[in-house]
């Protein structure tokens, strides 16, 4: 962890740094940021993250916008500061993808896995990409996007 | 750290074999599978299997209307039901644009605080009969009794208690109530000292966790633990001083930490904690400004402006964050629950390698799970 203030001027640094993936910042609240990034730059941004002390990965969701598109939604603090960083990848609905951060924040393992059965995200070199909450029998059903219409009742 | 810990790679040699804890088993509440590969005493290996109580919550928060949801969030933790009522009112405030009177505000602390009473009683409870000592557990329900009494003569249930509402709660303190509340912490206060001075000086108990399932501060970060696991460790990582929520700014307190983190340290967080936590409910009555409990319109059918919020709040377990997502229509278009139980389930199984068949409910009762809450 580095030494640097932890705040917002982090957002500026990031956008110069990665001047074509990340779009579309914004700081809504004192303690929030929002910002768009490209899903193929999610393991640099991370660990750009990671090296200005940003060392807590607090939350990795999907969300679905049929018909085109899911996004991968990342809530990324620090334990010495209160700013969350909200980081959102958008990755194409019908074959969704995107790198696997488990080698940079250990607990994005649950994380990817659990977004993974839900929304069906494949997460790139996680290290071991199978349902989690869900019965083996639902893998490929995704049930939380929006038109999942409803798995058999097999009782 | 490696994730090589987090599951069983490869079947057991001949001299290992492979033993399921659960799902059903004495651990913790709720159902779950801990499968240890195991060679003479000693982990190898272990994996956590969870799921079986999986209920969809999130995706049936997307079928309800933003008040129907309020009752559910009780629901994710019956143990934390007012810490997750409050979190999820403070996300639709927040969409809303409207801020919650100043008593109701200080409602809320007390109701929260009572909350990490009782969950933090019932945790050590548990634990403690983990390692053997099922007298202590009898103790600890004793004292919550009188926590949950105080908690049902506000908010009129013992459990689930649906308190928060948007802008306000649900009703003001009953009359009498700050010298009932008085009279009883003053009695919890004298015996959880008389409890923790109890632990503290027991040989057996002191062997049973004293440097057994070292968590230190760096593996913690790593891991993304929050809460009393990461407090014992040393780091001072509490919401409620971080990011200070409701009235807390105003409040006095100290932000329990230990340094071992080992089994010993997160029991010794939780019983400081409650120590604390009467400190603050007795600030609150004796500071509460008279007022409105709630704002003069309470927004039944709300239909919140398109955006989206992460609001945070120091659970009894850790932190506890809600992403709502508003498109402008009355039911929220993605709710998801990052629970502070999922996140110290998860650093479980790589804790658990290389210690003794023997700790391994001690270690686990220590992390003061929720089933409930890891599956949602």
């Amino acid at each position: 962890m580095g030494d640097e203030k932890i705040d917002k001027t982090i957002m500026i640094e990031l956008s110069n740094t990665f001047k074509d993936a990340v779009s579309d910042v914004d700081v809504p609240s004192p303690n929030r940021a929002v910002a768009r990034i490209d899903p193929g730059k999610v393991k640099e941004i991370m660990q750009f993250l990671l090296d200005n002390g940003f060392d807590h990965l607090s939350c990795i969701s999907g969300v679905d916008y049929p018909p085109d598109k899911i996004e991968v939604v990342y809530h990324v603090t620090s334990y010495s500061a209160p700013l969350v960083i909200t980081l959102k990848a958008s990755v194409p609905r019908d074959d969704p993808k995107i790198d696997s951060l488990c080698g940079i924040y250990w607990n994005a393992n649950w994380y990817e896995r659990e977004t993974y059965e839900l929304y069906g995200i494949k997460f790139t070199d996680c290290p071991y990409m199978k349902v989690l909450l869900l019965i083996d029998e639902m893998e490929g059903e995704w049930p939380l996007r929006k038109d999942y219409a409803g798995y058999p009742d097999l009782t | 750290m490696t994730h090589e810990a987090t599951q069983i790679t490869s079947p057991p040699k001949p001299s290992e074999i492979l033993l399921h804890l659960g799902p059903q088993h004495p651990l913790q509440p709720g159902p779950f599978l801990l499968d240890l590969k195991i060679e003479g005493e000693t982990i190898r290996e272990a994996e956590l299997k969870i799921g079986y109580i999986h209920k969809g919550m999130e995706k049936v928060f997307e079928d309800r209307t933003y008040l129907q949801i309020l009752p559910l969030t009780d629901r994710i933790c019956y143990l934390a039901s007012n810490s997750n009522n409050d979190v999820y009112c403070r996300g639709v405030e927040e969409l809303l644009g409207i801020e919650p009177t100043d008593r109701a505000m200080y409602l809320r602390v007390i109701t929260n605080e009572l909350c990490r009473l009782q969950s933090h009683l019932l945790g050590i409870g548990e634990f403690t009969t983990d390692v053997g000592f099922l007298t202590m557990f009898i103790y600890m329900v004793r004292e919550r009794e009188g926590v949950v009494s105080l908690l049902e003569a506000i908010t009129g249930s013992r459990l689930n208690h649906n308190y928060a509402r948007f802008g306000g709660v649900a009703n003001d303190l009953p009359p009498g109530y700050k010298e009932m509340a008085l009279k009883t912490l003053g009695e919890l206060k004298k015996q959880v000292k008389s409890h923790d001075a109890m632990l503290s000086s027991d040989s057996i108990y002191l062997r049973r966790t004293k440097g057994v399932g070292v968590l230190t501060a760096k593996e913690a970060g790593e891991l993304g633990v929050a809460g009393p696991p990461l407090r014992a460790a040393g780091v001072e990582y509490d919401l409620r001083r971080m990011e200070p929520y409701l009235v807390y700014d105003d409040l006095d307190f100290k932000v329990i930490t230990q340094t071992d983190g080992d089994v010993f340290a997160r029991v010794k967080v939780r019983l400081l904690e409650m120590l604390e936590s009467i400190y603050i409910i007795e600030q609150c009555l004796d500071q509460m400004p008279s007022g409105p409990y709630k704002q003069d319109v309470t927004p039944y059918i709300t239909r919140p402006k398109s955006g989206e919020v992460y609001p945070r709040i120091e659970d009894p377990r850790g932190e506890m964050g809600m992403y709502i997502i508003s498109d402008g229509s009355d039911k929220p278009y993605r709710f998801r629950i990052r629970g502070p139980a999922f996140a110290t389930a998860q650093a479980l199984p790589p804790l658990l390698v290389g210690t003794y068949v023997a700790d391994v409910a001690a270690i686990a009762a220590s992390m003061d799970s929720c089933t409930s809450e890891v599956d949602r």
